[in-house]
């Protein structure tokens, strides 16, 4: 059929800004910046059926609070390769979500409001490749990646194994228990290109046990995860919770509150970085949210508390 | 060198993101997938050997015209939030070796409390054979998952839906399981409906006046 197409193409326009009570006027958050991009999503088939998915996903990133020739970046957000080996086994190649967590069951992506995995890993998407497989009652993921994040590097034996077992998607309740372990680098940014900015150059020693639930229940969603391992020799813990409500007569407004909270040293006291957030959001149409978000730290470890308000206009269509 | 490599690509890669804006592409709002179309297309078609995914968009497909086309076999008008023209309906054709022994389609629905996701397998024909919701937000959503609920569906064709006004029709028959929410009921019926005209549109092309 002339008009059909084995072929998914957006364009994306990320338009963020605010006001912090730490930084003045903002333009950025750790995740989302200032930026246009697209998103490729292909299907690759033979006469007998579909066996190879790919995604790319890449965004022109500008940090008005930098000079011009730091301020513009690229990012890429996904660019992997999945192989459908059968129906229940999958390899995939690229650069995607370790596997672990509530990051493998919601899209973040373009969100204000964000899962524990920055606290927890540093960052949400990773370099290397990914085994994904269904049994009668559940699915697993388990990747092996570099341990870098955005950028491609490896350095100080850098390396990241995650594991993941669920409920298959799309469950009014899902849930799912997460392990990783790995030398992970500590960077900054989301640029891939030039390299985000690597604060050490020795990793960080990390492991952790998971676990994350996500209830639809009528018009809300609510989301939970909770996080316990070790950063080098501290033990650490981080847990979130978040609802999020959709009225049922103006189903182009959602309201979302989040608590979100990741302890730095269980043997120390208030090592914690607490935040408490307030989400907006309102479709103008299937391809156009507005967004805005009140943040409140109820502590931050090592660093000033901060008071933040965002708003955030995102295209994401034709 | 690197560095002057880095800002050349980057340069080329923000005017090309800027310079597409201006440019006409396929697809815009996410639309109804499967979310699990390996483990659910086996369930459905245990003989089947594998599937091909296709997209399918009205704006491509004949745009306002055959919007309008297919508002008049539904009577009723397109809700601008769940059904925009460029919205991308994911068709997957179900293969037996290399022949075709089925469809899976889904697509969203404004239901009372939120999004219904309305999935039908069918066989070449465009006869029901499947039906299940992938989403339903309702405070009485169990009932309307109800196999007994859900079965009524099974053997119905685009004809039936056509006939809907007719009390003595196959689609009559089909009794609201729900107490309270009539609405998530009549809006399952409407999404079953567009199911099935968008497959006739896009997939068997049937064409026929109504």
């Amino acid at each position: 059929m002339a008009f059909a197409s084995d072929f998914l193409f957006y364009k994306e326009l990320n338009l963020i800004g605010g006001y912090s009570r730490k930084n003045g006027w903002v333009g950025k958050t750790q995740e989302l910046s200032n930026s246009a991009g697209f998103e490729h999503y292909a299907k690759f088939s033979s006469d007998y059926g579909d066996y190879l998915t790919t995604d790319l996903q890449v965004r022109g990133a500008y940090d008005a609070n930098q000079r011009f020739s730091d301020a513009v970046s690229c990012e890429i957000h996904n660019a992997w390769a999945e192989y459908r080996v059968n129906n229940g086994l999958k390899i995939k190649g690229g650069h995607f979500e370790p596997a672990f967590g509530l990051e493998q069951v919601i899209d973040a992506h373009s969100t204000i409001l964000q899962t524990l995995v920055m606290e927890d890993i540093g960052y949400t998407k990773d370099w290397g490749v990914e085994l994904r497989g269904s049994l009668s009652g559940f699915d697993y993921w388990v990747a092996l990646q570099l341990g870098s994040g955005m950028s491609i590097r490896r350095i100080d034996s850098s390396y990241l194994v995650s594991a993941r077992v669920g409920t298959p998607a799309g469950r009014e309740f899902q849930y799912g228990i997460s392990a990783l372990c790995g030398n992970v680098l500590d960077t900054e940014g989301m640029s891939t290109f030039p390299k985000n900015h690597l604060l050490s150059d020795k990793v960080i020693l990390k492991e952790r046990i998971g676990f994350d639930c996500l209830y639809n229940w009528n018009s809300f969603v609510l989301k939970g995860e909770t996080a316990f391992g070790v950063n080098d020799n501290s033990n650490v813990i981080g847990y979130l919770v978040e609802t999020d409500y959709t009225p049922p007569r103006a189903q182009n407004w959602e309201f979302e509150t989040q608590f979100q909270s990741f302890v730095n040293d269980l043997g120390s006291s208030r090592t914690d970085n607490s935040t408490l957030s307030v989400g907006l959001s309102y479709k103008l149409s299937q391809a156009i949210t507005l967004r805005a978000a009140f943040m409140h730290d109820l502590n931050q470890y090592h660093q000033e508390r901060d008071t933040e308000f965002l708003v955030q206009f995102y295209y994401y269509g034709k | 060198m690197e560095n002057k490599t880095q800002t050349v690509i980057l340069a080329i890669f923000v005017a090309v993101s800027i310079l597409s804006f201006g440019c006409g592409a396929a697809f815009a709002a996410v639309g109804c997938e499967l979310n699990d179309p390996d483990r659910d297309i086996q369930k459905i078609f245990p003989q089947s050997t594998g599937y091909k995914t296709s997209y399918f968009t009205i704006q491509e497909a004949g745009g306002e015209k055959l919007k309008k086309e297919v508002e008049e076999k539904l009577k009723d008008v397109f809700d601008p939030l769940y059904e925009s023209l460029d919205v991308p309906y994911s068709y997957y054709t179900i293969l037996k070796g290399k022949d075709v022994i089925g469809y899976v389609h889904g697509v969203n629905q404004k239901g009372i409390y939120g999004a219904i996701q309305i999935i039908l397998a069918t066989d070449p024909e465009g006869k029901i054979i499947a039906f299940y919701y992938q989403k339903i937000s309702s405070p009485e959503a169990s009932k309307f998952r109800y196999k007994s609920f859900t079965d009524k569906f099974i053997g119905l064709t685009l004809a039936d839906f056509y006939h809907s006004d007719n009390p003595a029709g196959k689609v009559a028959d089909i009794k609201d399981p729900s107490e309270k929410n009539h609405g998530d009921f009549k809006a399952t019926i409407r999404g079953t409906k567009k199911n099935l005209i968008l497959l006739d549109t896009f997939i068997l092309k049937g064409g026929k006046s109504i």
